[in-house]
């Protein structure tokens, strides 16, 4: 039975953790061991934009010795991210070199939207219990120090994702300013998170319910522990938030057993999720008292093949999309016709483009939100599109990937701007870039094919011959207009893939 | 009665800790009395309440004379002032010196001489060739060794070691011999007696790289003396003392005695500010040899001249002087006991500790593990397993990592070789030494460093706190992953006190122990606590907490009419929440029976509040030292084992473990030795409401002495163990030997 060791770092804002994974086919993923050292590189970060020498010190060591622990464990693999902290630094690519000078430990830095989705992820590793949570109405509360992630699921998929700047450590430092009674705690936190929210709630909700929350979080975990179960009812959690506010939070604590100093923490994670669950009319509370690195590893395990997918992630993200397209009035029905058509395309041209099915699915995304920036304006759509897709948080695409997307979307409007043209200040490498080309170069074509968007491209077939790309369509289809359009669209294919675009009609 | 009637905080209601040591030393002397005890083990007792005493001295008394020199008024929970205590206890340590002495002389000198010892007092008790020997022995053994000192103006008053014994001397300059040397022009701020007189002062420590018991020349044909061919002993002192003239040869010896001083043995050590901790309490250990004195014993019948000096130069008060009716320190009493030929006079009625049913000599000791829970008790069961589970771990290919805390270890020892071993195989060693183990820190850090070469992880533990939880992790790669063993248990990894000290252990590899484990490493090793534990609970956050809980829990259980009891053995009872949560189960009716080796606070018989708990104390062939806490809880018994005393020290300042028992077979054997232990009629003494102890009233009752009981319990199983084994036919493959098997 082979059985990989895997290391998930997570170089947090205000902690660095190591986990070490046991996984294998039979038994999945198996938690060994697990370290935290408390290390504040957030209150660096956050105020001065670097991190100070003597953090840069002391994470370097503790990496050094995580580094020890993964080769006492004999580790194959790991992952090791930075998050906003690092994120928000300046001089990150210094530090991060330096970190893997000391240690040997290379460390990426993740967008939020990716970091939410390793959160996700991680819950997701609880495989069964996550399904069955989520058939119902859904939403997952995502709770970090600087902010909060609401993903709202509908029928098993991720309908809409939402960050909001009310992490607990900016409602803690909000409050702590404040003069009050330990009664009034509760409400001054509902008066402070309450807007946001019910903007949410009327974005997303109106007069749905939400039956089902669940919360990732680093201080609502400790009450369910202490509590010794997962679950938590409405009116428990609500019993919980009240007698903290009559009997003072340590107090509660120390009767629950908590014994972390942290309960301040804990208390105002409990009025807010307490506050989530009265406005979503939500009804049960899972705390499933996962972190990043469950997330990580389980990404690692499925890429591997080591466990079986428990959840379709790529299906979360387009829905995300498509929801997106809506919030802009897309039309769906097009959109899947150019989806399907530039799939059918990247399909068959694989060997000659080599992109993989992580750019198949960034393909797909721009197929679906080809056309948002309409909604702002018609004539300058490509950067209006441009601007959308930079500013909506799409769960689980790294900020390249976005960038990829919203260009590719963008181009598919406006002149490509070769690499070496563009305005240096964009951060995507040359790799990138080179995939943004591709990428538009067929969704030009396929916009091409459903220019009059009557979608008479449904049923088609490529293959490419030579260097040519032959798109038959079923028989009967007037397609006199598309043959015009592409062939002003095809020099910039021609030009990336070295292919001519045909288009063909099937004799009956 | 309601709670809201009883004020708990009652002075009356509690029993001072240190009066309530000194009853512990009480105790014990009563064994050095009983004729029941071979004359060897009496000697053995006697010697013991020597060196608690010592210990007493130095880190009681030390302490609260800081408190009383700091003008710390605060009352202890029985009510009494830092100076109140100082007297009480001074007295009673004056009185208990007399009890003592009066033991020596009257009771084991006799004792010992109608064996055919005889401990020689006096010089001219001596034969001519007794003597011979001696001067002999003074002459090629002690003169080179021993560096007398004297007081002038450029000699200050030397140092005088702590424990140390010295002979203290007046001289006088023979008139033929010039002008002397040690005039002590340094003038006293009273002029003394002895300074009147031209006398001068002059000390001389005994060797204590010299046996202190010498054993003199056997006679020629001696009569034997029943049975035994008789031996006669004299102390070194005895002999420097005689000789003191060859070491001031220009000077009339006008009187020479023995002394000995105490020093506070209290480290002052600011954690936080300390860059290297290690390096820190080598430092303060320096220091501790110039703490301040805080007792003196004299011999009785000192000439006063010379005991003004050394009062004077000491700063110590009247009170503080002990007039000893005989040798200083009888530590030396241990020694004489190890004499040769008198064997027959110790204690064999002890069976030897046994082999652990489970752990047969040769097997795989993580198989073993891995078929369930084991559960130790030593010294009646063999110490050895405990030796072979880190031994084998060093050298197992598939171990991935030891981790280990370290208390208290013996001088060469087996555990501390095996993990300098694992060290050196490459393997994650990571060892908790506690420097800060008092008496141990020197010890303590030679052991760290040895480590340390051999390439292990030392860590300190936290700050502001001592680590005296005893755990060892093993992580081992197997084929179906990777599996943690942990050894927990009350007593320290000490494979000499193992002999002497009655303790529990657990082996297991249960997952939810092994998490548990790794977590407790971790967060010693500087990582952030768990928020929760599965199984252990730890002090200094969770463990009162729990502990009143669980005393709560019976209280409940008897006010709703269940089945409500306690049964718990400890060293120590003296946290006053632990004690008020008691007062309040008894109240309710919860039966409570404590076996609490030494200092109880708690006062029993109190109407209405404690007169439901009984507390009992076993001082007996083997130290009482295992910590096992049993909780009825409405007829679904809870049992656990640990590290902890309930005393503040334990349970606020320190890093403690205390873990359930939860396999069945274990949990009855626990219980089990709860049970004979409160059946002990023989070397229990029962806790009396005035804070005294009284020996069970035997009437009526079988003679029950609980550690030869479990020991020959302990015997009887290895047997039916062994016999099991012999029927069963099954090929058992040999597991290689260990490393320290191989070099044995």
């Amino acid at each position: 039975m082979a059985i990989h060791v895997f290391g998930a770092i997570d170089v947090g804002s205000y902690e660095l953790g190591l986990k070490i994974f046991e996984i294998s086919r039979s038994k999945g993923i198996r938690l060994v061991d697990h370290m935290e050292r408390r290390i504040d590189l957030g209150s660096d970060t956050y105020a001065t934009g670097k991190i100070s020498y003597f953090h840069i010190q002391q994470a370097g060591q503790v990496l050094a010795e995580f580094r020890k622990v993964m080769d006492n464990y004999r580790v194959e693999a790991y992952r090791a991210y930075g998050t906003s902290a690092i994120r928000e630094m300046t001089n990150a690519s210094l530090v991060l070199e330096q970190w893997e000078q000391q240690s040997g430990i290379h460390i990426d830095v993740i967008s939020n939207s990716e970091q939410r989705f390793l959160d996700y992820k991680s819950i997701a590793s609880k495989g069964e219990e996550f399904n069955r949570f989520i058939k119902d109405t859904c939403a997952i509360v995502d709770i970090g120090g600087g902010s909060i992630q609401i993903s709202l699921f509908n029928e098993d998929k991720l309908s809409a994702t939402q960050n909001m700047p009310l992490g607990i450590l900016r409602l803690y430092d909000q409050i702590s300013h404040i003069d009050m009674r330990t009664s009034q705690v509760e409400s001054i936190v509902e008066e402070l998170v309450g807007a946001q929210i019910n903007t949410f709630v009327k974005l997303y909700l109106g007069d749905r319910k939400i039956h089902n929350i669940i919360v990732v979080d680093d201080y609502l975990s400790s009450v369910a522990e202490a509590m010794q179960t997962e679950y938590v009812n409405a009116d428990k959690l609500s019993d919980i938030v009240r007698s903290a506010g009559r009997l003072g939070a340590a107090n509660v604590a120390r009767r629950l057993g908590i014994m972390d100093d942290s309960y301040n923490l804990v208390y105002l994670s409990g009025i807010m999720v307490n506050y989530i669950m009265q406005r979503f009319g939500a009804e049960k509370l899972w705390v499933p008292g996962v972190t990043l690195c469950d997330g990580m590893v389980y990404e690692y395990a499925e890429n591997h093949k080591i466990i079986p997918p428990s959840h379709d992630f790529e299906g979360d993200i387009i829905s995300c999309a498509v929801n997106v397209s809506k919030r802009y009035q897309g039309s769906e029905e097009r959109e899947r016709t150019l989806e399907k058509i530039a799939v059918a395309v990247f399909d068959a041209t694989k060997k000659i483009h080599g992109l993989g099915k992580r750019e198949k699915l960034l393909l797909r995304l721009s197929a679906t939100l080809h056309d948002c920036g309409k909604y702002i304006s018609m004539s300058n759509l490509a950067d209006c599109s441009y601007n959308i897709i930079m500013s909506t948080e799409i769960i689980g695409l790294s900020h390249i990937e976005r960038e990829i997307v919203a260009n590719v979307v963008r181009f598919n409007h406006s002149d490509f701007v070769y690499y070496e043209e563009q305005n240096m200040a964009s951060d995507i490498d040359r790799e990138s870039y080179l995939t943004i080309a591709k990428l538009t170069a067929i969704l030009r074509i396929v916009n091409g094919l459903d220019r009059s968007h009557k979608q008479k491209f449904g049923d088609i077939h490529i293959t490419v011959k030579g260097d040519k790309m032959l798109i038959s369509v079923k028989p009967g289809v007037d397609i006199t207009l598309e043959k015009g359009m592409i062939s002003r669209r095809a020099e910039f294919f021609e030009e990336v893939f070295g292919l001519t675009p045909v288009i063909k009609q099937r004799k009956s | 009665m309601a709670d809201r009637e009883i004020d708990y905080s009652n002075p009356a209601y509690y029993y001072n800790r240190e009066l309530s040591w000194l009853q512990f030393d009480r105790r014990c002397l009563n064994e050095a009395r009983s004729k029941e005890n071979p004359v060897m083990e009496r000697l053995n007792f006697l010697s013991i309440t020597a060196s608690n005493l010592d210990e007493f001295f130095m880190v009681r008394v030390a302490s609260l004379q800081d408190m009383s020199k700091g003008g710390y008024t605060k009352r202890d929970i029985a009510g009494m002032t830092a100076d109140e205590q100082l007297d009480a206890i001074l007295a009673e340590a004056h009185a208990f010196v007399g009890s003592q002495y009066s033991t020596y002389n009257h009771q084991i000198l006799p004792a010992l001489k109608a064996e055919g010892i005889t401990m020689v007092d006096d010089y001219r008790e001596l034969r001519a060739d007794e003597k011979a020997f001696l001067d002999e022995f003074f002459e090629t053994e002690v003169y080179p060794v021993i560096t007398p000192m004297a007081v002038d103006s450029s000699r200050p008053f030397p140092l005088i070691l702590n424990k140390s014994l010295n002979l203290g001397a007046l001289l006088k300059r023979k008139e033929n011999a010039g002008p002397g040397i040690l005039n002590r022009t340094k003038k006293s701020k009273k002029t003394l007696k002895s300074e009147k007189e031209n006398l001068e002062f002059a000390t001389v420590q005994v060797p204590s790289v010299l046996p202190r018991v010498i054993r003199l020349p056997l006679e020629e044909h001696p009569e034997l003396v029943n049975g035994h061919v008789p031996v006669r002993v004299i102390l070194l002192e005895t002999v420097i003392r005689e000789h003191m003239d060859q070491l001031f040869q220009s000077y009339d010896i006008v009187c020479a005695y023995p002394f000995r001083i105490m020093r506070s043995a209290d480290m002052d050590i600011d954690e936080d500010e300390a860059e290297d901790l290690l390096k820190e309490i080598e430092k303060s250990l320096k220091q501790r040899r110039h703490g301040n004195a805080i007792r003196l014993e004299v011999e009785a019948g000192i000439d006063t001249r010379l005991l003004d000096i050394l009062v004077e130069e000491l700063q110590l008060n009247k009170d503080e002087i002990f007039m000893i009716d005989g040798p200083l320190d009888l530590t030396f009493l241990s020694k004489v006991r190890k004499l040769s030929g008198f064997d027959d006079l110790h204690e064999h009625r002890y069976p030897a500790p046994q082999e652990v049913p489970e752990l047969p000599k040769g097997c795989d000791i993580f198989a073993q593990i891995r078929k369930g829970d084991i559960f130790l008790h030593h010294p009646y069961e063999s110490f050895q397993p405990v030796v072979d589970f880190i031994s084998r771990a060093a050298d197992d290919p598939d171990v991935l990592a030891i981790k280990q805390t370290l208390y208290r270890v013996s001088g060469n020892s087996p555990i501390v070789a095996a993990l300098a071993r694992a060290a050196d195989h490459g393997k994650q060693v990571t060892v908790l030494v506690e420097l800060k183990a008092r008496f141990d820190e020197e010890n303590n850090i030679v052991w760290a460093r040895m480590l340390e070469k051999a390439g292990a992880h030392v860590i300190y533990g936290l700050v502001g706190l001592k680590t005296h939880s005893k755990i060892t992790l093993i992580v081992r790669r197997e084929e179906d992953g990777i599996r943690r063993y942990v050894h927990l248990a009350t007593g320290n990894y000490n494979d000499i006190t193992a002999r002497l000290y009655t303790d529990v252990g657990l082996m297991t590899c249960k997952e939810q122990f092994g998490e548990d484990a790794t977590a407790v490493f971790n967060m010693l090793s500087g990582y952030s606590e768990p928020r929760s534990w599965n199984k252990l609970l730890l002090a200094p956050l969770w463990l009162k907490e729990r502990f009143k809980f669980l005393i709560g829990r019976e209280t409940q259980h008897a006010l709703n009419g269940e089945p409500a009891r306690i049964k718990a053995k400890m060293n120590s009872l003296c946290d006053p929440d632990i004690i008020e949560a008691l007062y309040k189960a008894s109240g309710a009716g919860v039966k409570i029976d404590l076996i609490v080796r030494g200092i109880c606070c708690l006062r029993v018989g109190i109407p209405g509040i404690s007169d439901n708990i009984v507390v009992r104390s076993i001082v007996g062939n083997f130290l009482e030292h295992s910590r096992i806490f049993w909780f009825a809880n409405g007829g679904r018994p809870e049992i656990y084992a640990g590290s902890a005393d309930w005393m503040p020290r334990n349970l606020d300042r320190r890093v403690e473990i205390v873990f359930p028992l939860e396999d069945p077979a274990v949990k009855e054997k626990a219980e089990h030795i709860l049970d004979v232990e409160l059946m002990d009629t023989m070397q229990a003494s029962i806790l009396q409401p005035d804070g005294t102890y009284e020996k069970v009233d035997r009437r009526g009752k079988e003679k029950i002495n609980s550690q030869m009981l479990l020991g020959e319990e302990a015997v009887r199983t290895a047997q039916a163990a062994e016999e099991a084994r012999r029927q069963t036919r099954n090929f058992v493959p040999e597991v290689p030997p260990t490393h320290d098997e191989v070099q044995a």
